[in-house]
C-alpha cells in the first residue's frame, strides 16, 4: 500500500510558490496634537463630552484623594491590624507557620510562572511611556490632593524625578526589550528595600505601656521586613529552578504535577502545617495503616483485573456489587474511613472499563488508585485528629487566609459536582436527567444567604449522635452545592456547543459513550466555557464575603466589625473597607488576566 | 513514494473498464441490506431498501439531494436508526444490542462530508485515540501506526499539527487515516468531497481511489461522476428513497434502463 504516498506530494509541490517581498503598509503614527485632534476633538459634540468628562474624572479624583489624605483617616489601622487582617486570631507565636505556607505559594507561583512561560518582552521606550505616563498622573494629583506646601513640593519634585527618567527611557532604542516579569520584581525588589531603609515605623500594639503606642519611628519591624525579604527570594528562586526545569522536564509532565500540586499544598498545608494534627501514632499504626494497606493492595488487584480489556461484563458486575458493598456500609455500623474508600473504589471500579489498555496503562490506572487512597486515607486521619496550635475562637483561621480557604474549598468541591450535574443533565438517561435538573433548578431559585445560613444553623442539627462538623465546613459544603449548580449550567452550555458531528465521529470510530465524553466532549465543552467558568471562580471568591452574615471571622467581617470597634480605631470602618476592596481587586484581576492567557493558550490550535 | 502521475495512470489502467470485470461473484458478502425502510416523524427516508455488498467490492452510491443516500450509508453502522429490515454487517446483525453496535463500529470505518476531526487534538492524537482506547493497543504501537497512516495519505510532516490549522484536503486526509487507523474492514464515505475546494477534491480522491486498489470493501456518497467511473464495481442509483437502478458504470453511464437515472444524468452531464 505504500503507493499511496503519491497522493500527497503532488499537492506539496503545488504549495511554495514564489512570491514578490512586499512589506506591510506602515501603520500611520499621528503626532500628540493631530492624535487629539482626531480621537477627541473631532467635532463639537465630541469637544463637548471630552471637556466634560475630564471634568468629571478631575472632581472625582479630587474626592479621592480628599478622602485618602485627610488627616482624619486612621491608615494605620490596618498597618497595625495586618495579622487580624490576615490570619484573624492565628497564635502569634506560631507564625513561622504562616510563613511557611506563604513560602510554599510563592513556590508553585513562581515555577508555574516559569513552566507556563508567562510574561511577555516588552520594548524599552514603550516602559518609558508608561513611567511618563505615571509622572504625569502624579503631577495631577499632587495638585489636586490637600497637602500642605512642603509636601506638595516634595511630591512635585517625585513627579519631575519620574518624567524626566521617563522621557531619557523612552528615548532608547526601540530594539531593546525588557521582560515584564523582570519589571515585576524590580519593583518588588524595591519595595522590600524600603522596608529596610524608609522609616514607615513599627505599627502595633503595645500592651504594656499606657498610652498605648501605635507607631514608633524607624523602619519596620524585623520580624516583618526580614520574613518578607526572603519571601521574594524565595520566589524568585522558584522562577529560577522552574526555568532549569522546563528545559528539562517534558512540558506535560511539568504541568500536569504542577497542577496537581496547586491542587494539594492547600489542603497539606492547612491540615499538616497551619492545624499541626497531633497524630496517635499508636492507632495509626494500629488502625488506619492496615486499613489504608487493605484498600491499597486489594483495591489495586480489583482494578489491575478490571481494566484488562478481556475482563467483560463480568467486571461490570463487579463493580456495581463493590458500588452496592458501599452503599450498605453506610448503613451499618463502621469506620467513616472504610465507607469513603469503599465509595471511591467503586467509582474507579465503575471507570475501569473505559480506561482499560495494555499493561502500562492498567499499572498506571492503578497506581492513580493507590495515591488517591493515600492521600484520602491520610486526609481523613488528620481531619480526625485534634490540633496542637492553640487558638481562641470558634476555628482557626481567620481573615484573608479564611476567604482564600473557603474559596478554594467550594471550588475544588463543585467543580467536579458541577461537570457531574452538566452530565447528567445532558444524559439521555431520564431519571439522571430529572434528578440533575431538579437539583441545579431548585438551588438556583434559593438565594445564597438562606443556603449559608441554612447550613450553618440547621445541619448541625440534623447530623446524627457523635458525628460533628465545624460551622465553616458545613458552609463550606452548602456554598459548593450553590456554586455546582451555577457551574453546571455553564458547563452544560459547553457540553451542547459539541457539535453532533463530533459525537458521530467518536461513535463511528467505536468509543463506549463514557469514553467518548471523556476524550471528546468534556475537553472541548471545557474549553468553551473557560470565559464563564473564570466568571464564577472570580464570583466565588469574592461572594466568600457573604461569611459576614453568618458571623464567620472572613476578611470582610474583621475589617468591618473587629477592627472599627477597638478603642484606638473607632470609626475606621471606610479606610478598611478600601484596604479589602483593594485586596480583593489584585486577587479578582489577576485572575482574570491569568484566564485571558488560559484563553489565547487553548484557541490556539482551533482557530 | 512512487511518483504520482504513476499511481493514478495504474489507477485508470486497472481502474475503469478492468475494474468492473473483476470477478467477485465467489466473494464473501460483507454488508446485507434487507428491505429496510426508516422514517423521519411522517416522512419516510427509506424505502425498502434492499442490497447485498460483496467483500472488496467498490459501490458508488448516487442521486439527487434528499433521496436517502446518506441516510442508507449512516444506517449501515447505527448513526441512523432503521425501523424496518435487517441489516447484517460481516455476520453482525445491527439490532438494539449495544455490543453488536460496537463491534460493528470498530470494523466499519467512516468519512464525514464535514471531517469531524477532533479539534482539540493533534493531527497524530487524532488518528491514534481510538486504536489506544478502543482497540486497547500499547501508546508507542498506535502512535508508530498513526504515523505510518498520515504517510498513507501522504501527510506525515502535519503529525503535530492540530486539524485547524489544516486545508480541508488536508483535514479530509487525516479522516481517512483515522478511520483506517482500527484496521476496518469496510469503509464508508459520506459525500467526503463536498464540503472541499475543487482544487483540493483531486488529492482526497487519489487516497480513495488507492484505498480502493489496496482491495478495501467501500461505500461511497458521492457526487463526483468521474471517481465513479472509473473506480466503482458497481453504481447504485437512488431516489424518493429506493434504489431505482443497479449496474457497472458502464452500463450506468452509457446505457441506463430507468427513465429516471436518464433524467439524473442528463442534468448531472448537461
Amino acid at each position: 500500500m505504500s503507493e499511496f504516498a503519491g497522493a500527497g506530494a503532488e499537492i506539496g509541490s503545488f504549495y511554495p510558490m514564489s512570491r514578490p517581498d512586499t512589506t506591510p503598509p506602515v501603520e500611520e503614527h499621528l503626532p500628540p496634537r493631530e492624535w487629539l485632534k482626531k480621537n477627541l476633538f473631532s467635532n463639537v459634540a465630541n469637544s463637548i463630552l471630552t471637556v466634560l468628562s475630564s471634568l468629571l474624572i478631575l472632581v472625582m479624583l479630587r474626592g479621592l484623594l480628599g478622602f485618602i489624605f485627610n488627616p482624619l483617616r486612621q491608615w494605620n489601622a490596618t498597618a497595625v491590624n495586618l495579622r487580624l487582617l490576615m490570619t484573624h486570631a492565628y497564635p502569634a507565636d506560631q507564625y513561622i507557620r504562616v510563613w511557611f505556607s506563604v513560602a510554599a505559594f510563592l513556590i508553585l507561583t513562581g515555577l508555574s510562572l516559569a513552566v507556563w512561560r508567562a510574561g511577555s518582552r516588552i520594548p524599552v521606550p514603550d516602559v518609558g511611556k508608561r513611567v511618563i505616563a505615571l509622572g504625569v498622573f502624579v503631577t495631577l494629583a499632587t495638585l489636586l490632593a490637600p497637602f500642605s506646601t512642603s509636601a506638595r513640593l516634595s511630591w512635585l519634585a517625585v513627579a519631575v524625578f519620574l518624567l524626566v527618567s521617563g522621557v531619557a527611557v523612552s528615548r532608547t532604542s526601540k530594539d531593546r526589550s525588557v521582560s515584564s516579569l523582570s519589571l515585576l520584581v524590580g519593583a518588588c525588589g524595591l519595595a522590600a528595600l524600603s522596608l529596610w531603609v524608609i522609616p514607615y515605623g513599627h505599627h502595633s500594639f503595645i500592651i504594656d505601656r499606657t498610652p498605648k503606642i501605635l507607631a514608633e519611628p524607624g523602619t519596620v519591624d524585623l520580624t516583618t521586613k526580614l520574613p518578607w525579604t526572603l519571601m521574594l527570594l524565595i520566589a524568585v528562586a522558584a522562577y529560577g529552578a522552574g526555568l532549569f526545569l522546563r528545559d528539562r522536564v517534558p512540558a506535560k509532565v511539568a504541568r500536569t504535577s504542577l497542577v496537581l500540586a496547586w491542587m494539594v499544598t492547600p489542603i497539606l498545608l492547612l491540615f499538616l502545617v497551619l492545624r499541626d494534627p497531633d497524630f496517635d501514632m499508636g492507632h495509626v499504626l494500629s488502625t488506619d495503616i492496615p486499613i489504608f494497606l487493605v484498600f491499597a493492595v486489594l483495591g489495586s488487584a480489583l482494578l489491575f483485573w478490571l481494566t484488562n480489556p478481556e475482563t467483560g461484563e463480568v467486571g461490570r458486575m463487579v463493580a456495581v456489587t463493590v458500588l452496592f458493598l458501599a452503599f450498605g456500609s453506610f448503613l451499618t455500623p463502621m469506620r467513616m474511613i472504610i465507607r469513603i474508600l469503599m465509595l471511591l473504589l467503586a467509582m474507579f471500579a465503575l471507570a475501569g472499563p473505559t480506561f482499560s489498555g495494555d499493561r502500562e496503562t492498567r499499572h498506571r490506572y492503578a497506581a492513580v488508585w493507590t495515591g488517591v487512597a493515600i492521600f484520602v486515607s491520610w486526609l481523613v486521619t488528620a481531619i480526625n485528629t485534634p490540633s496542637t496550635v492553640p487558638v481562641p475562637g470558634q476555628f482557626f483561621l481567620g481573615g484573608f487566609s479564611m476567604t482564600l480557604m473557603v474559596a478554594f474549598f467550594t471550588l475544588l468541591v463543585s467543580f467536579p459536582l458541577g461537570v457531574m450535574l452538566a452530565l447528567a443533565r445532558t444524559s439521555s438517561m431520564p431519571i439522571f436527567r430529572l434528578l440533575a435538573t431538579w437539583f441545579i433548578e431548585f438551588v438556583r431559585g434559593v438565594p445564597l444567604i438562606t443556603i449559608l445560613i441554612f447550613f450553618s444553623v440547621m445541619v448541625p442539627l440534623f447530623l446524627p449522635d457523635g458525628m460533628s462538623l465545624s460551622e465553616v465546613a458545613a458552609v463550606t459544603i452548602g456554598y459548593a452545592l450553590f456554586a455546582s449548580a451555577y457551574l453546571a449550567e455553564n458547563v452544560r452550555g459547553g457540553i451542547q456547543s459539541v457539535t453532533r458531528g463530533q459525537h458521530e465521529a467518536a461513535e463511528a470510530v467505536g468509543m463506549t459513550t463514557s469514553q467518548k465524553t471523556v476524550f471528546i466532549v468534556l475537553p472541548q465543552a471545557l474549553r468553551v466555557a473557560i470565559p464563564p467558568l473564570v466568571g464564577q471562580v472570580i464570583g466565588t471568591f469574592k461572594e466568600t464575603s457573604l461569611l459576614v452574615i453568618i458571623g464567620l471571622f472572613d476578611l470582610l467581617f474583621v475589617a468591618k466589625a473587629i477592627i472599627p470597634n477597638q478603642t484606638e480605631f473607632m470609626g475606621s470602618t471606610r479606610e478598611n473597607l478600601m484596604v479589602i476592596s483593594l485586596i480583593y481587586w489584585v486577587i479578582s484581576y489577576s485572575m482574570s488576566k491569568a484566564s485571558q492567557r488560559l484563553e489565547q493558550r487553548v484557541g490556539l490550535g482551533e482557530q | 513514494m512512487t511518483d504520482v502521475t504513476d499511481v493514478t495512470e495504474t489507477g485508470a489502467d486497472s481502474g475503469g473498464v478492468a475494474r468492473s470485470d473483476r470477478d467477485l461473484s465467489n466473494a464473501a458478502d460483507m454488508i446485507i441490506c434487507e428491505d429496510i425502510s426508516k422514517w423521519y416523524g411522517d416522512f419516510q427516508a427509506l424505502e425498502g431498501v434492499s442490497a447485498t455488498i460483496k467483500e472488496q467490492e467498490v459501490v458508488v452510491v448516487l442521486g439527487p439531494s434528499g433521496s436517502g443516500k446518506s441516510t442508507w450509508i449512516r444506517c449501515i453502522n447505527r448513526l441512523e436508526e432503521h425501523q424496518e429490515g435487517r441489516i447484517v454487517v460481516d455476520g453482525v446483525e445491527l439490532t438494539n444490542d449495544l455490543r453488536n453496535i460496537e463491534k460493528v463500529r470498530s470494523e466499519v470505518g467512516m468519512v464525514f462530508q464535514q471531517f469531524n476531526l477532533f479539534p482539540h487534538l493533534k493531527v497524530r492524537d487524532n488518528v491514534s485515540l481510538a486504536p489506544i482506547w478502543v482497540r486497547k493497543k500499547p501508546k508507542a504501537e498506535a502512535e508508530e501506526q498513526a504515523q505510518a497512516l498520515l504517510e498513507l495519505v501522504g501527510i506525515p510532516e502535519q503529525a503535530d499539527k492540530h486539524p485547524g490549522q489544516l486545508s480541508g484536503g488536508q483535514q479530509q486526509r487525516v479522516a481517512i487515516a483515522r478511520a483506517l487507523a482500527m484496521e476496518p474492514k469496510i469503509m464508508l464515505f459520506d459525500e467526503p468531497t463536498s464540503a472541499l475546494d475543487p482544487e483540493m477534491i483531486k488529492e482526497v480522491l487519489d487516497v480513495m481511489k488507492n484505498l480502493a486498489l489496496s482491495g478495501m470493501t467501500m461505500m461511497v456518497v458521492t457526487h463526483e461522476m468521474g471517481f465513479a467511473k472509473e473506480v466503482a464495481d458497481r453504481i447504485i442509483f437512488m431516489e424518493e428513497g429506493q434504489i431505482v437502478e443497479v449496474g457497472t458504470p458502464e452500463h450506468f453511464f452509457t446505457n441506463p434502463t430507468e427513465d429516471r437515472t436518464k433524467l439524473f444524468l442528463s442534468q448531472i452531464l448537461a
